[in-house]
């Protein structure tokens, strides 16, 4: 059972943070949801498509992050409350239609969550969504704790209401997939009647909508003075403070407590970023002489403090401050209670050690021994290392020094050994397509390498088919290959526009990519990269042609596959195994790689890791001696 | 054979020289060889420093005098046909054969024999026209396949790939129809201290070659003039014609010889041989006679084997003409004069003639 139908308030739960948020929007009796999945921001919707019937709510994937927001906005102008969660990126994606909703305004509760990837663990960039909120003029919430992830959330609703305006939260992988417990609040009943009245027009009168939007946000402001979200805890007269927000609470808490500095060092933790609660903050600040920002990514917090410190110069006197502009944090990546307490340490004069040498010493005898170097690379079975080997084969038969242009998803990590170092260049959904038209209109200025775009089948949807259109009306010169491995594979495999369900699993109609191609009159060939031969001489072919050419490479997730079928056992038959030797020098194991072979150092021979293995079976077809063997064939 | 050389020197002397005959020695032996079409590369370097692939190539040091000593016994005492036992006129006395054929229908009609008299199991053959202006191999078991593979298409394909294959699933007595490059690799690879499966060919059949077209240039030349897949015949004709004839569904199509020479691969200038030399058997055309063939008999085997189809009247033949011989004779040593004094172009040394291995006495003939 889902965590978010318990109904017995006053209960603690544990859960991810990412559920609570969900958590706190059925508490709000949330109506609708989109999203576009996107780690770590995925469960969040998720989490609302499984309970979607439950609770007699609406939930889709929807194609990209913008039209996520178009559509959740569409339900808060008919008087609805909806919800949009995205990673960082796709706020970039939506803030076209950001930009400008903030001006219309809306009507029922409208709550954006924006969920950043410090350190990029799982990201193309790293990036402090925090921005747009101050970008949009709009009012940002920053959850600290897992009850706050939920409370902050149901609030979100009801302060975006009483605004007018979308409400953003944003969040950090840290947050969103961690867990604690939260104290479940009333799940309200009822669903309330849609209906839309009026207009909402960005564009007529800008200037004075814009104005009436800061005053929008000086409400905000007001309601932010007062809000629960907001703290203080520490010593009343402490001349060293702490102001964190989000994540950094934790860490900041830590710290304070590990360097036994819970006597003279306070937090003043920050919920409501934008616009800042500003005479709470003067009076929280009124004693301290030092204070240390804690944050995660940009120093957002520190430079609008500082704003506020230089206004109230004359009420606080001089403040020192710490943080990512005087080095003591970095600014830059995830921070951890060990970052924050080497701050504190560094700006104490104190010595703080995370622990014992000695200890340290030995856990690091002990471990990297056993911790074999690893590159990162595409799971076993994915049907991305066959394709890209077979665009790497017709890259050098054709001998032009082609090249692969790429953007995101599992495949990104062809751009490492996973792919064979094929991509070479990666940035955002759809870029490697929109790289390619322009690349392959260069003929005029001697350019004659032929140039490859990679992109996945959800990705096509979300933001490639605008740069194909383009490559074909511009008369370009270019080969998309299409990935497609059935579904948004590097989020958990959720459903897009060719998987044949939605959100809820229900069946839903089917937008054939190959069908989406020839519409725009490109040639297009759909190929099973599992036949490695075949695939390599098709694209050969294509790269001979001129103009726009798709080869959609089709193969499910081996992944979701095999758990659907069942896995085949794969074995190498070790007398045929020639190993090292000349005709095959460990192809399996050292080339193609794939997780699931490894080399039997002590018998010299291929061997297939079968806890690992998906039984695939596209080694059996590469070995060059058939020593690979898939039972059943 | 050149000690302590693999792919990466393969690339370097052969495929980025533009020299491979894609011939298909090199390709299925091992994952990082490719061909399609009749484009070779190395995908990713195997690491390995000395290779079958550099081994069998036909364009990389070839020691001739010592293959001859292992096909012949000897080596050649004749510069410009190579060893042989007897030269005459040949035809397959079944007329379909001979009109399917390119000439005089020997070779199909030798290889169906071959395989019905259970001399061989399977022959490795170059089907051309398979809808496609690129000709197809083929590992043909039975002898009904044989004369599906009739005529040329005068484009290679890497034929000898199959026999790589056969490693994998092995088969008897194999027979093998390819043009001199080809057979120059096939004896390399018989030569090789590797198991490969050549070692299971039992019969050489060499083509007459004077040289072949590259897939992409001829296929450019013919883009909008002629539907690669209509396709049934492609002929050059004795000189001074100078042409090239394209027989279609439609209709035929001639094209001055001069339009085609840009499309020759650039290999093809520096082949020293047109008879096949190293073949058990050379089979080419005769000038001016359209259903006969030149049979060019080299070793005993292939002799006794002849003499079988003679006497079951599977071919005829006819003495040739002295000075048809001759004739031959004179285009055979042209053709090493036009490869030597290319590799000389090429090397700038007259001592560095590139693949070929040839004492000082035999490429003093041709400077």
């Amino acid at each position: 059972m889902s965590t978010l139908t318990v109904d017995q308030p006053g209960k603690s739960v544990l859960m991810m943070g990412n559920e609570a948020i969900a958590r706190g929007a059925i508490e709000a009796g949330v109506n609708f949801c989109a999203a576009y999945p996107g780690t770590p921001s995925t469960e969040i919707a998720e989490s609302l498509a499984r309970v979607a019937e439950h609770f007699g709510l609406y939930a889709e994937w929807s194609t990209n992050e913008i039209v996520a927001l178009e559509a959740a906005a569409a339900a808060s102008l008919a008087g609805l409350r909806a919800i949009v969660a995205m990673k960082q990126n796709g706020v970039n994606v939506c803030s076209d239609f950001l930009m400008t909703i903030s001006l219309s305004g809306t009507k029922g509760g409208l709550v954006i969550v924006a969920a950043d990837d410090p350190s990029a663990i799982s990201s193309s960039n790293e990036q402090d969504s925090r921005n747009f909120a101050k970008f949009a003029d709009l009012p940002l919430l920053e959850p600290a704790t897992f009850q706050e992830a939920k409370d902050i959330t149901k609030w979100a609703f009801e302060l975006s209401e009483k605004l007018g305006l979308p409400c953003m939260i944003r969040s950090v992988t840290r947050l969103s997939h961690s867990r604690g417990n939260v104290k479940l609040g009333e799940i309200p009943e009822g669903r309330p009647v849609a209906r839309f009245e009026g207009a909402y027009i960005a564009g007529a009168f800008v200037a004075i909508q814009h104005s009436a939007l800061h005053q929008k946000l000086e409400q905000a402001r007001e309601a932010f003075e007062e809000s629960e979200f907001n703290w203080y805890v520490g010593p009343e007269d402490a001349k060293f403070i702490i102001v964190t927000s989000g994540s950094g609470w934790f860490y900041s808490r830590e710290a304070v407590a590990a360097l036994g500095l819970g006597e003279e060092v306070g937090i003043l933790k920050i919920g409501t970023t934008w616009p800042l609660p500003e005479r709470f903050i003067i009076d929280h600040l009124r004693q301290a002489t030092e204070i240390l920002i804690v944050e995660e990514v940009d120093p957002f917090l520190e430079q609008n403090i500082k704003v506020i410190l230089s206004e109230q110069a004359k009420t606080l006197g001089p403040i020192e401050v710490y943080g990512a502009k005087s080095g003591h944090l970095p600014g830059f990546g995830d921070i951890n209670q060990d970052k924050v307490a080497r701050a504190l340490a560094s700006i104490k004069g104190l010595e703080y050690r995370t622990r014992d040498e000695v200890y340290a010493q030995r856990a690091s005898d002990l471990a990297l021994p056993i911790l074999p170097p690893r590159m990162p690379t595409v799971c076993p079975g994915c049907p991305h290392r066959a394709s890209l080997w077979a665009i790497k084969a017709a890259l050098k038969l054709d001998g032009r020094d082609g090249f692969v242009t790429g953007d995101i998803g599992c495949y990104s990590l062809g751009a490492g050994p996973a792919g064979f170092w094929q991509l070479k260049t990666l940035h955002c959904m759809g870029a490697g397509t929109g790289l390619a038209t322009g690349f392959g209109q260069l003929g005029q200025f001697g350019f004659n390498q032929p140039v490859i775009s990679v992109c996945g089948d959800s990705t096509f949807f979300h933001a490639a088919i605008p740069g194909l259109i383009n490559a074909r009306f511009n008369n370009s010169n270019l080969l998309m290959v299409i990935l497609d491995n059935g579904g948004t594979a590097m989020t958990g495999f959720q459903p897009h526009p060719s998987s044949g369900y939605d959100a809820l699993g229900r069946p839903a109609p089917v937008v054939e990519i190959e069908e989406v191609c020839k519409a725009i009159g490109v040639e297009v060939k759909v190929r099973d990269p599992f036949e490695v031969d075949q695939a390599i001489e098709d694209l050969y072919d294509m790269l001979q042609e001129d103009g726009v050419k798709v080869m959609v490479f089709r193969r499910k997730c081996y992944l979701v596959e095999s758990k659907e079928k069942g896995r085949k056992r794969v074995f190498v038959e070790p007398e045929k195994c020639i190993g090292d030797d000349c005709g095959c020098a460990r192809f399996c194991s050292r080339v193609f790689n794939c997780p699931g072979i490894i080399w039997d150092q002590e018998a010299q021979k291929a061997k297939i890791d079968e806890v690992v293995c998906t039984g695939c079976g596209v080694c059996a077809t590469l070995c060059p001696r058939g020593a690979i063997v898939v039972e059943g064939g | 054979m050149e000690a302590g050389k693999g792919p990466v020197d393969l690339e370097k002397e052969v495929l980025n020289e533009g020299l491979c005959a894609s011939c298909g020695a090199c390709v299925g032996i091992c994952p990082y060889i490719k061909v399609v079409k009749d484009r070779v590369a190395i995908i990713e370097p195997c690491g390995i420093s000395e290779g079958q692939c550099y081994d069998f190539c036909p364009r990389t040091p070839t020691d001739i005098a010592a293959l001859e000593r292992r096909i012949f016994g000897e080596e050649s005492p004749d510069s410009s046909l190579g060893s042989y036992i007897s030269i005459e006129m040949a035809q397959a006395r079944d007329s379909e054969t001979r009109s399917r054929a390119q000439y005089g229908g020997v070779v199909s009609a030798l290889v169906t024999y071959a395989m019905n008299q259970g001399e061989i199991d399977a022959a490795v053959l170059t089907r051309p026209f398979d809808g496609s202006l690129m000709p197809t191999s083929v590992m043909a078991e039975q002898s009904s396949q044989v004369l599906g593979c009739a005529g040329s298409s005068y484009i290679t394909s890497a034929t000898l790939a199959e026999l790589n294959k056969a490693t994998k699933q092995p088969r008897g007595a194999i027979g093998v129809v390819g043009i001199p490059c080809q057979v120059m690799a096939l004896r390399k690879m018989q030569a090789s201290k590797h198991e490969t499966g050549a070692k299971g060919v039992k019969l050489v059949i060499g083509l007459f070659c004077t040289w072949a077209l590259s897939y992409k240039g001829f296929n450019e030349f013919l883009k909008g003039k002629v539907d690669p897949s209509s396709i049934k015949r492609i002929d050059i004709p004795p000189p001074p014609a100078n042409i090239l004839v394209v027989h279609t569904k439609e209709g035929t199509m001639e094209f001055p010889l001069d339009e085609i020479r840009g499309s020759i691969k650039p290999t093809c200038n520096i082949c020293y041989d047109m008879t096949s030399e190293l073949a058990d058997i050379s089979v080419g055309m005769v000038e001016g006679i359209d259903d006969w063939n030149t049979l060019i008999v080299r070793t005993p085997e292939a002799k006794r084997l002849i003499d079988k189809a003679k006497q079951d009247e599977v071919i005829e033949s006819r003495p040739l003409e002295e000075s048809r011989l001759d004739h031959l004779r004179e285009a055979s040593l042209n053709k090493k004069r036009r490869a030597i004094s290319e590799i000389v172009k090429r090397t700038g040394d007259e001592k560095n003639l590139l693949y070929l291995r040839l004492s000082d006495g035999e490429s003093r003939k041709f400077l």
